[in-house]
């Protein structure tokens, strides 16, 4: 159907001929989906509000529409002249609301939107209970030209079956520009060269679907306003609202993620035939427990806690802990807490760095070690070089290449300003946040980190001797036998650390320093694929390697080069990469590096001489390292995931809800 | 006062463009020779069809280089400007938050630019003055209100809103992640968590990997079609490359997925081994093209992401980019207007590709040229007559020494060869890493009608 307008002026607001050319356009478009062809070149293709979709549209009711945030009301004028506020238009009701000028000749502009509308409601017939509850709104943006008598006018062919659709207009150019700026439609009145106005607008166009709680629901564009999807989302929310109560249409999820390894394990990964067992973040929920109890039942096999009698545990200093050691705000640029390198289902350390690295990616030089237990050792770092748990803490908090806190103060300052930390210190202690409580906070969480009563506990100190396996027993034999492990892993009467907390040269940390570069690296780039890069492609990307000397930059004594803390074994299943660098992937790969009498070099211990050992011997060590896992780790991972996580929302109120 | 008449027959250029500014979702049709840097934008987006006037660049800052902070540096790229090639704006924001990604809202008016260390997305007003942007507002919520994700890697725009990629997660800095949604006015919305194998999440997982992670998105609103690829998580990303290629347990967190969406539902739909990393996604214009490119950082291949006879969206690989052995890494890529070209950068060779796509089947390389020691993003102008490239790609991936050379290159194409026609080295002008590139043009905003450079709007897929 070609249709011709005279090339009239723009003459004012009564009448006149261009928004009748609106009109007639409309017109065209109420009675058929194709317009005219007079307003459209050739090569412009139509909106697909237009076409038929090309895609089904999903059920209604089986997905959720977002809340894009609150309807704004304004001040509106009804075709009749009368006033009226768009929040009383919209209570109530499923509101649709598309803003046009009624002189809008583009076919794929204010047109589409009409014709959109006017579809849907003759789609949403067939559901006339929703029908009922869906109320139209056509706004004009341009009240200078369209009076409410214009509106009148503009509506009259879409509302002869007086449908539930107002068409409006505002009061002022001023008020609706108000109006504008809250449902984001920018919109510009053209000009000339000369600056005059031409009367066409632009505007990015925009229909708003707003739910009878005044809350916007979508909002299309014309790329995707269509009938079906306008009708798909109406229904939607009436649905919603009439859902039953515990009629949940989504099943809930499975249960609970591994809590002894990572959620997005990669055993296998070497492998082509790699399939990922990957866990959902969202169900890594857990429930608080009571530490403290819980650490009585899992300490048999441990030492007494040093700190009991200084320090005793207390609920309120043991949970304000907690609250700090998962607060990613007390860094300095809020990416860090402790358990970013302290993962609790990755057994208190990171199972998936053989070094880690802290803020901003800064190179950390040596591998984390395992926080389960931690409260029972007296030294700390694998240096050694702190013997206090309440002093260790502030290591990587000050740390630059850690937590990168500039300053004690600083971290005190972030804590005070914390609404979410006011009075807790003071409950806990009596007084306010500093270095000590901060510290013994910490380290009081810490030491609910209990995790003893392993099998080997069991059958060694509680005497049940079907507590450990026949190969556990035999490399627990070999263990304190041939294999001389017991020698620094040491395993006392009446308790075990399985450390001697001293200093060792196993020629790890001496191949570091020593040792040649290699001249291609076998690097893996995807499940079963392989490639070798030469030592110049990694060089061109690396940083600097830093020297690591041990303990010797502890004590300065030549002797103490390349010597590090023997760690606990206990737990020692759930904390691969293993040795001071991450260096050994698994509990197989250490038994044979010791068999091998480790790496020679000048300050190798006196205690590494190679041993032979049977691959059944080594399996049975295996075992025998693999009973040293707690029964209590699940239950304080389960703690662990129920701690509230702190992160930033604003600079100035580092507030964390 | 009279004004001009309302023309019918024939839209005026404006008018005509503003048939085009309410337009998405199509493809071009010929009328206007159209390639875009805003081949890689939004559908739902204004275009700049003519002379861009300024490119934002979201750089990011290098301890103890001028101020050691992030930073939006406006260059003035308009030819017939003074100030041709020149910075003439650098605006600090604050920390070293590792910029990386920008975009704009559906109308143009605001740029987000974000970090995927601090997770902050910095505001800036590009419309009031497009040679001045100004900061305002910093989203620092991010973390905290999406339930945990890390990382705003691609910030896109969807009607009213900014549809936005995690790339990792507060609870192991890995790679499992989500979408976040926010409202144009920096309010939280809604987070759409990949797929993994203990929630699909209704999608179907066709193959070996449901890895759960993240990096782009890109929407074909016409078949309904959102498309995520993946990448890693905070742990790898920020750490020192070297460190990282011969950390074997590290080495194991790479993506290894592209994930298929309901555009409208936000449902996940199919989750498709593509492995290697598959990072930048481009669709294809024409309006029966309905398939989308990616390609795989470690295994160095093209992919196609395309629906077949049956209407079920398949994925396969269709080209290797130089030799996969040598680890080229290829990184940004860019699509032309008429589907028929595919820019591709690889990093480690510092070259930029031209790849034939005329059959997206059988991809081919057709011209080569070397840019820098080092060069990751590549954004087109309208016509595809302008190149532009930058440097970084990660604070602690970039190459080190001599070779990390810091650059934005402005190139003419004549359909045959590259040729320079400017260069800013962005350390000996103290800014830092430029990153990505965003294009600013006076007549996006101006209310003139018709003529002049740039005075077309429109938007496109």
């Amino acid at each position: 159907m070609a249709l011709h307008w005279p090339k009239t002026p723009r003459q004012g607001h009564k009448g006149g001929s261009p928004f009748l050319a609106g009109l007639l356009i409309l017109a065209a478009l109420s009675t058929s989906a194709s317009p005219p062809e007079a307003n459209r070149t050739p090569s412009e293709p139509l909106a697909p509000g237009y076409r038929p979709l090309d895609y089904p549209v999903a059920d209604p009711g089986s997905f959720t529409l977002s809340d894009l945030g609150p309807a704004a009301d304004a001040l509106l004028l009804e075709s009749t002249g009368s006033k009226i506020s768009l929040h009383a238009l919209m209570r109530d009701k499923v509101t649709v609301i598309s803003f046009i000028y009624a002189s809008c000749g583009e076919v794929n502009g204010c047109p589409l939107a009409t014709s959109v509308l006017h579809r849907t409601l003759a789609a949403l017939k067939a559901y006339p209970e929703t029908l009922a509850k869906v109320r139209l709104l056509t706004i004009s943006f341009d009240p200078s030209h369209d009076t409410p008598k214009v509106m009148a006018l503009y509506a009259r062919p879409f509302t002869k079956e007086k449908p539930d659709w107002h068409f409006l207009t505002a009061p002022s150019a001023k008020s609706v520009k108000d109006l504008l700026a809250a449902y984001q439609q920018s919109i510009t009145s053209e000009v000339n060269a000369q600056g005059k106005a031409t009367g066409s607008i632009s505007h990015v166009l925009k229909v708003v679907l707003v739910d009878d709680q005044l809350r916007i629901r979508n909002i299309y564009s014309p790329s995707v306003l269509h009938p079906d999807l306008l009708v798909a989302d109406i229904r939607t929310l009436i649905l919603a609202n009439s859902a039953q109560p515990g009629n949940p249409s989504v099943i809930p999820p499975n249960p609970s993620p591994p809590k002894l390894r990572p959620g997005d394990d990669k055993s296998q990964y070497e492998r082509s035939d790699y399939r990922t067992q990957s866990a959902a973040l969202t169900q890594r929920t857990g429930a608080a427990q009571d530490l403290i109890g819980l650490g009585r039942q899992a300490s048999l096999g441990l030492p007494k806690d040093p700190y009991e009698e200084e320090s005793p545990l207390t609920q309120a200093k043991v949970t304000l802990g907690r609250k700090l050691f998962y607060d990613r705000r007390l860094s300095l640029n809020g990416t860090f807490s402790c358990a970013m390198c302290h993962i609790p289902e990755q057994g208190f350390t990171s199972q998936e760095q053989s070094t880690a690295i802290g803020i901003e990616g800064r190179t950390v030089r040596r591998n984390a070690p395992t926080l389960l237990n931690t409260g029972r050792l007296r030294r700390f770092f694998h240096d050694g070089r702190e013997d206090r748990l309440e002093n260790q803490v502030w290591g990587p908090f000050l740390a630059p290449n850690e937590m990168g806190n500039p300053a004690v103060g600083q971290v005190i300052e972030k804590i005070k300003k914390a609404s979410d930390y006011q009075d807790l210190f003071e409950i806990a202690f009596g007084r306010g946040p500093s270095m000590d409580t901060i510290g013994e906070a910490l380290a009081q969480y810490e030491r609910t980190l209990i995790a003893g009563n392993s099998p080997f506990d069991q059958w060694y100190f509680g005497g049940q001797k079907t507590a450990l396996s026949e190969d556990a027993q035999k490399g627990f034999v070999l263990f304190t036998g041939k294999a001389r492990c017991s020698q620094c892993h040491s395993i006392d009467k009446s308790a075990a650390l399985l450390t001697d907390q001293a200093f060792h040269n196993t020629g790890i940390g001496y191949r570091d320093s020593m040792g040649g570069e290699e001249k291609r690296t076998r690097v893996q780039l995807a499940p079963g694929v392989w490639t070798e890069l030469d030592q110049t492609t990694i060089a061109s990307v690396s940083e600097k390697k830093p020297a690591d000397l041990g303990r010797y930059e502890i004590t300065q004594n030549p002797e103490d080069r390349w010597k590090y803390r023997t760690p606990g074994l206990r737990n020692v299943a759930l904390t691969a990469p293993y040795m001071h660098n991450g260096s050994l992937k698994t509990l197989e790969e250490v038994i044979q590096f010791y068999a091998r009498g480790g790496i020679p070099n000048p300050g190798l211990d006196p205690s590494l001489q190679p041993i032979s050992l049977s691959l059944f011997e080594v399996h049975s060590l295996a075992a025998f390292l693999k009973s040293l896992t707690s029964t209590g780790v699940t239950p304080l991972v389960e703690d662990a995931w129920a701690a509230p996580i702190g992160d930033p929302i604003s600079v100035n109120q580092p507030d964390s809800r | 006062m009279k004004t001009n008449p309302f023309l019918v027959k024939g839209l005026r250029p404006l008018a005509k463009a503003l048939s085009l500014a309410v337009l998405s979702g199509f493809g071009l049709l010929g009328a206007l020779p159209l390639s875009a840097d805003e081949t890689c934008a939004s559908p739902y987006m204004k275009k700049i069809t003519g002379q861009e006037d300024f490119v934002y660049v979201w750089t990011l800052g290098v301890e103890g280089l001028g101020d050691g902070q992030d930073k939006l540096v406006t260059v003035d790229v308009n030819p017939k400007s003074k100030q041709f090639g020149k910075v003439i704006q650098s605006l600090s924001v604050g920390g070293r938050n590792e910029a990386h990604h920008s975009d704009f809202t559906d109308d143009r008016a605001f740029l987000w630019a974000g970090g995927l260390d601090t997770s902050k997305i910095f505001v800036f007003d590009v419309k009031t003055d497009p040679a001045k942007p100004k900061l305002v507002r910093t989203i620092e919520d991010f973390v905290a209100k999406s339930g945990g994700v890390v990382g705003p890697h691609t910030i896109y725009a969807l009607p009213g809103r900014m549809i936005i990629t995690g790339l990792s997660n507060n609870k192991d800095h890995g790679g499992r992640t989500a979408l976040v949604e926010y409202t144009n006015e920096g309010e939280y919305i809604g987070t759409h968590w990949m797929p993994t194998d203990a929630d699909l999440r209704g999608a179907i997982k066709t193959g070996q990997f449901a890895d759960g992670y993240n990096y782009d998105v890109r929407a074909l609103p016409r078949k309904n079609l959102l498309v995520t690829s993946s990448f890693t998580g905070w742990n790898n990303y920020m750490m020192d490359f070297g460190k990282l290629l011969t950390d074997a347990d590290a080495m194991k967190h790479f993506g290894n997925t592209v994930v298929t969406w309901d555009l409208h539902t936000k449902a996940p739909k199919k989750v498709f081994d593509v492995p290697g990393a598959p990072l930048e996604i481009r669709c294809a214009w024409g309006e029966s093209h309905n398939y989308c490119f990616t390609t795989t950082a470690l295994t160095s291949q093209i992919w196609l992401i395309h629906e077949d006879d049956k209407g079920e969206w398949q994925a396969q690989s269709v080209a290797n980019i130089g030799d996969p052995a040598k680890v080229p890494l290829p990184v940004d890529i860019s699509i032309s207007s008429d589907d028929q070209r595919l820019w591709v950068n690889t990093f480690s060779d510092g070259n930029t590709r031209l790849f034939d796509i005329s059959n997206p089947q059988k991809p081919v390389q057709i011209y080569e040229k070397h840019i820098g020691a080092q060069v990751n993003m590549v954004s087109s102008s309208w016509d595809g007559k302008r190149l532009y490239y930058s440097s970084s790609l990660l604070a602690n991936w970039d190459k080190k020494g001599a070779d990390n050379e810091q650059y934005l290159k402005l190139f003419a194409w004549d359909g045959k060869e590259l040729k320079q026609t400017f260069a800013i080295d962005f350390t000996a002008a103290k800014l830092g890493r430029p990153h990505q590139m965003r294009f600013g043009a006076h007549a996006l905003y101006s209310n003139v009608a018709g003529k002049g450079h740039g005075a077309a709007l429109a938007q496109n897929p």
